[in-house]
């Protein structure tokens, strides 16, 4: 009992950067339809710019902004000139996946080939620990569980109540028919790309303010647990994405602390398998059934 | 026709007898002894081979140079395994089967030893194996020897010094990949037998976003010290969170965590002024000073012409008892008077025990002259002293490293006969 009320702690953690990263992955999928397995990758290269930030003498705050930025930019173009083409000349979705994987390996070797096999720390002050409720946190997983709720919030207010949310919405769920609505269909996808290209770079940013240390692979190494957010939420589903995020990431430490730590990605899975079991289209979904990846 | 295949019968009969005459002629000059670098020249491991070169040809450099082995000129000669047993049997038999002066080889590497001992033992091919694989810790192969410590034995080497700095309580922190799960059994046996106990020993998956869980179990159990080979992400990642949780405990790592990448990783998230006070590594002794060495290095950095870049691998210990153990196999030829490896293989370990009345040597060309006058050897070797036990497993000593402004500084060290007395 002494380690599960920390470890519930230390999940929530583990789940504010699952969040970030499992939300952009799966409004990128429910959007465009495509499972974009760069994705990663995307977050690494973010925090290799947010390396550089600190290293030139910026503030870490200033490097989450870059990061995000860097995502977003680099999700538009990687969108437009790599992935569009492939979409208009009718590339099935496993076609697509083949493609994202060849995407991921060009940026992982890209970051291997400009930084080099090493280890890269972001320079930031040395956190201060908080203790609260029984469980302890440090300064710096306090800001990330911060960033996660209001990046979560931000994305509940522009789907729930602004224009472009709806049309998200509507363009995820039936492009055909967002389309002949008079929704310029292009357009919000390029800004889905946008959006969720932010998140991906903010994860990849707080990823490596949380582990430390981080190298050429540290994103892709996160890739899996992402999946299975998206996954077990309903993928194309945000706010299943944020449910997932919380079981995956607290039942992840709590295991961790009371069973075997080498068991710990394994029940987050078995959960998932139950789950999915249980209900094939995830936690939340409307739009899975409806897509692809459910055939 | 027939005539035609009469007289190419004949022609092939008269080649045959000139080729016996000459092969079996006491006029003919002496072979010369070869010595096969069976190892990965080629594929994933293929930086093993080079490693390799770079001990043989400064070996048999001054062997040639003091007038070779019972009138024999020694050479090296690259037998590539590619790292895969698949092609290191077919590599082995036609090796075996093509170099009718085969006196030795060195390797097999841990990618193709399990396939290859037994072939090389049949075939009576004395081998210094560089693979680390504890099956051979307990090897009765005759003509199997190891002069580089088995991977389990650094997990003897830890427990050591962390005895001797009088720690009692201790967590294992090891991935869960074999080769870090490979030191464990004879770490917890070792600090065991020590009078210590391990108050925590799980797995760990490797390159996880937090181990704030693993660390709240770990604290719970109250070590004073955590041993460790996990890789430099999850290094850093575990490392900050103990000390943002709890502040650090003294830490005490494999050769894994000596190396650059760990190094860095783990300084860059606790910071230098933790590292240097808290981080201990323990790696195989390789000294770079000493007689031994210096003939080693000089004869390394003298062979530029088959040794590309011969300055990358003064320091390295591999490099250094492949040196040793070209050296070792024509001391052993000069001590049993044969270069048949069925009559010295046994001499081996005569050449290099230590013993009262035994003359120590430094190089072949102490050895020889040693030999010749008629005393008994014992050779030190470029890597440290060989000390063979029953198994044909010459552990070394351990060398203690801390991590300081920048630099790896020798502290301490553990003694291949520390190490040998708790593996009895």
């Amino acid at each position: 009992m002494n380690t599960i009320v920390p470890a519930i702690g230390f999940g929530i953690v583990t789940a504010s950067i699952l969040a970030v990263a499992g939300v952009g992955f799966t409004l990128q999928f429910g959007v465009t339809n495509i499972l974009n397995l760069a994705y990663g990758d995307i977050m690494t290269a973010a925090a290799f710019v947010a390396y550089l930030v600190t290293r030139a003498g910026l503030s870490v705050w200033l490097a989450l902004v870059a990061g995000a930025a860097f995502g977003s930019m680099f999700s538009v173009l990687l969108n437009r000139c790599i992935y569009t083409p492939f979409v208009r000349r009718g590339t099935r979705l496993f076609a697509m996946i083949i493609v994202t994987i060849a995407v991921s390996l060009m940026v992982q070797n890209g970051l291997l080939a400009i930084f080099g096999a090493n280890f890269f720390s972001l320079k930031m002050p040395r956190p201060a620990s908080v203790h609260f409720a029984g469980m302890v946190f440090t300064t710096v997983q306090l800001v990330i569980i911060a960033i996660a709720v209001a990046a979560m919030l931000l994305i509940h207010l522009l789907l729930r109540y602004t224009k472009l949310g709806k049309a998200m919405r509507a363009t995820a769920a039936d492009p055909d028919l967002a389309r002949n609505c008079g929704i310029a269909t292009d357009r919000v996808i390029d800004l889905a790309w946008a959006i969720s290209g932010a998140l991906c770079g903010l994860a990849g940013v707080i990823l490596v303010m949380n582990v430390t240390a981080f190298t050429d692979t540290t994103g892709s190494q996160f890739l899996i647990p992402i999946v299975a957010v998206a996954v077990l939420g309903g993928i194309g589903q945000p706010y299943g994405a944020m449910l997932g995020a919380l079981v995956i990431g607290i039942t992840s430490e709590v295991a961790a602390a009371i069973f075997n730590p080498e068991y710990k990605d394994v029940v987050a899975f078995v959960i998932l398998v139950i789950v999915l079991l249980a209900r094939p289209q995830g936690i939340l979904s409307e739009v899975a059934t409806r897509k692809e990846v459910a055939a | 026709m027939r005539l035609a295949v009469t007289a190419l019968a004949a022609a092939l009969a008269v080649l045959s007898v000139a080729a016996c005459s000459s092969s079996g002629g006491g006029s003919s000059p002496p072979s010369t002894l070869v010595v096969g670098e069976f190892n990965p020249f080629t594929g994933p491991d293929a930086a093993f081979g080079p490693e390799m070169v770079g001990g043989c040809i400064p070996a048999i450099r001054l062997i040639n140079a003091n007038g070779g082995v019972l009138g024999h000129q020694m050479s090296c000669v690259q037998e590539d395994t590619r790292g895969d047993p698949a092609d290191a049997v077919p590599a082995a038999q036609k090796m075996m089967a093509t170099e009718t002066s085969l006196v030795g080889v060195l390797g097999p590497s841990s990618d193709e030893a399990l396939a290859t001992v037994p072939l090389l033992n049949t075939g009576h091919v004395p081998m210094f194996v560089d693979t680390g694989q504890a099956a051979f810790d307990h090897s009765t192969y005759n003509y199997f020897w190891r002069i580089t410590p088995a991977d389990d034995v650094k997990g003897y080497a830890m427990a050591l010094w962390a005895h001797a700095a009088g720690y009692t309580r201790a967590a294992a922190v090891f991935g869960n990949d074999a080769g870090a799960q490979s030191d464990v059994p004879t770490l917890v046996g070792a600090f065991t037998k020590l009078g210590g106990t391990i108050v925590y020993n799980k797995p760990f998956a490797l390159d996880q976003s937090s181990y704030r869980s693993e660390v709240e179990s770990i604290l719970a159990t109250h070590p004073q010290v955590i041993f460790t080979e996990v890789d430099p992400q999850t290094g850093a990642t575990f490392l900050s969170e103990l000390q943002q949780l709890h502040g650090l405990l003294p830490v005490i790592g494999t050769e894994v965590s000596l190396q650059a990448p760990w190094l860095k990783a783990v300084n860059g998230a606790i910071g230098a002024g933790s590292m240097a006070k808290y981080f201990e590594g323990m790696q195989p002794y390789a000294p770079t000073s000493g007689p031994a060495w210096q003939t080693y290095n000089k004869a390394l950095l003298a062979s530029k012409s088959q040794v590309p870049q011969p300055g990358q691998w003064s320091s390295d210990p591999y490099s250094m008892t492949y040196y040793d153990a070209v050296n070792v196999m024509a001391l052993a030829m000069l001590a049993a008077h044969s270069t048949n490896p069925a009559v010295f293989d046994k001499d081996v370990m005569a050449v290099t025990e230590p013993g009262s009345g035994k003359t120590v040597v430094t190089s072949f060309a102490a050895g020889k002259a040693a030999l010749a006058a008629g005393k008994q050897i014992q050779y030190l070797g470029a890597g440290g002293p060989i000390v063979f036990n029953q198994w044909h497993n010459s552990t070394g000593a351990f060398e203690a490293a801390k991590y300081v402004s920048g630099n790896v500084d020798l502290v301490g060290s553990v003694s291949a006969a520390q190490i040998a007395a708790l593996n009895r």
